[in-house]
């Protein structure tokens, strides 16, 4: 089956499309946050202006026609509402005029799914991390199949965190990266430390290497705040896996770009002689092909929805999807 | 005897008594001197809760002693309440129990049926590691959540109503975590 899915959650537009779950396609364009963020009605308009665009490169690149498509997806949330709703009318567009089955993409499984299908995992313990969400998750079967979170940021995401303090240092975009980059080579300063179980919280970390700016070094201060950000994930992360007794661990989102991270979860991996997977920056970014591998797993399942029935939600939370 | 995420625990015997050692062992995984700084905190903060809890009449385990990232404690027969069939007496003292550390101002940060032992029909609350000493209702309320978390509904309701009983401050912890239920992102948080 030919399924094309269509993600915009945030500042990226992706277009990726899948045959019988092989990648083809996997095509973007990411608005330039520049030094004030991202504004919802600047980036929104940013992605009506290129959908078209990425919608052909992405069939150039598959070396299909629009016509040849037999199933359609996008993202329904979580993410921006402005935003959601450009991939949303895109998808139901096309949905429509071709009559294809649609399928409504929970973006956070989308990234947990393809790193499990790339990295060849089978049921793993997954961390999920990025600018809006931090979560430990594990699929269970029960009362339908879902990712039930274990434990997760009590206040923002990692990524997030690291990019409102790289915002303060004026470091460039993209922001989490500059921030890995200046750590290295730094030193340790003692930082707030918030676990809670298998939460864990950042705001407090935040403000706390906000203050410190100017009096200590840029190197010492984001090596200080990556460690300990990180420290945090991968003890809740022990935790989880020796309570889930998982025999497979996956990280996924835009933070899982970070070396330093998968390094430190490599080793607790090995450790507890757990398989350790990740897939390649390319889907850890937000990205097209993670929502047409799902959908076209919704949709095989029989889990589409009838055009008037698609929608956006901000706020839709990853337990509310199921997972084919 | 096992190897927890944070520590590892085993036996040892000393003049002929079975003690439990609860050591915390290096994470290689983290930068040496928060590592060094997080488990030579958290040794002492258990330590100091343990015998702070034995104090306020929780059962727990006796402190015995406490190294550098050691902690050496009475040893303990008996199962998990993870593990045995949650009667409604034992999620009744379980309640109890809760009261009792909220009442010292005890919050224990993991507070889940495999924190709690059963010995004798009788249960002992374990693994102070993440505890604080805490007047936080918020604190509070989580210890409550975690507990909430683990258990079916109708379990739940007996453990809240003997630790609603046993504790005076108990509204203002209902109400907090009615609130940290409601609060955003935790609204559809699923049960397993």
């Amino acid at each position: 089956m030919l399924v094309m899915g269509i993600e915009s959650s945030a500042h990226t537009l992706g277009v990726g499309i899948v045959r019988d779950g092989e990648i083809l396609a996997n095509e973007r364009i990411s608005y330039n946050v520049g030094s004030e963020g991202i504004i919802p009605s600047k980036v929104a308009e940013f992605h009506i202006e290129n959908v078209s665009k990425v919608i052909g490169s992405s069939l150039r690149k598959a070396g299909i026609s629009l016509k040849q498509i037999e199933g359609i997806g996008y993202t329904r949330g979580p993410g921006i509402g402005p935003c959601l709703q450009v991939g949303e009318l895109a998808a139901k567009t096309i949905a429509n005029k071709f009559a294809l089955p649609i399928a409504q993409v929970n973006h956070g499984v989308g990234h947990i799914e393809i790193t499990k299908h790339i990295a060849g995992l089978n049921d793993p313990l997954a961390l999920y991390v990025s600018g809006g969400n931090s979560q430990i998750l594990k699929l269970v079967g029960k009362p339908y199949p879902h990712y039930h979170v274990l434990g997760e940021t009590l206040d923002i995401g990692v990524g997030n965190m690291l990019d409102s303090f790289a915002r303060e240092l004026k470091l460039l975009p993209a922001w989490g990266s500059s921030v890995e980059r200046e750590a290295k080579g730094g030193k340790y300063i003692e930082m707030p430390y918030t676990v809670k179980g298998m939460d864990f919280a950042f705001t407090g970390l935040l403000t706390y290497a906000k203050k410190l700016v100017g009096k200590v070094s840029n190197k010492d201060l984001c090596y200080s705040l990556q460690e300990t950000a990180f420290s945090m994930i991968c003890e809740a992360t022990e935790r989880a896996l020796l309570l889930t007794k998982s025999k497979e661990l996956c990280v996924c989102g835009g933070v899982a770009q970070n070396t330093r991270l998968k390094e430190m979860l490599s080793n607790i991996a090995k450790e507890h002689h757990v398989k350790f997977g990740f897939a390649p920056n390319e889907f850890n970014g937000d990205n097209g092909a993670m929502i047409a591998y799902v959908a076209e797993r919704l949709i095989k399942s029989g889990y589409t929805s009838k055009i008037e029935e698609c929608g956006i939600e901000q706020r839709y939370r990853i337990e509310k999807a199921v997972v084919p | 005897m096992s190897e927890g995420a944070e520590a590892k625990i085993y036996m040892q015997e000393i003049f002929g008594e079975r003690l439990v050692v609860k050591e915390r062992v290096k994470k290689e995984y983290r930068e040496a001197s928060l590592d060094e700084r997080l488990r030579l905190a958290r040794t002492r903060n258990e330590a100091r809760i343990l015998y702070r809890a034995f104090e306020a009449g929780v059962k727990t385990p006796t402190l015995i002693g406490v190294g550098r990232f050691s902690i050496y404690m009475s040893y303990l027969e008996g199962k998990l309440l993870r593990d045995v069939k949650k009667s409604p007496y034992l999620l009744r003292q379980a309640g109890i129990l809760l009261a009792k550390m909220h009442n010292a101002d005890i919050v224990h940060g993991d507070f889940t049926p495999a924190n709690i032992i059963v010995s004798k029909n009788s249960v002992y609350v374990i693994d102070f590691g993440l505890a604080e000493i805490s007047k936080s209702i918020e604190e509070k309320a989580i210890d409550l959540l975690l507990m909430k978390r683990s258990l079916n509904e109708k379990q739940y309701k007996v453990l809240a109503y003997s630790y609603a009983k046993a504790y005076t401050a108990s509204s203002d912890v209902f109400r907090k975590l009615a609130e940290i239920e409601r609060r955003g992102r935790y609204q559809i948080r699923t049960l397993v």
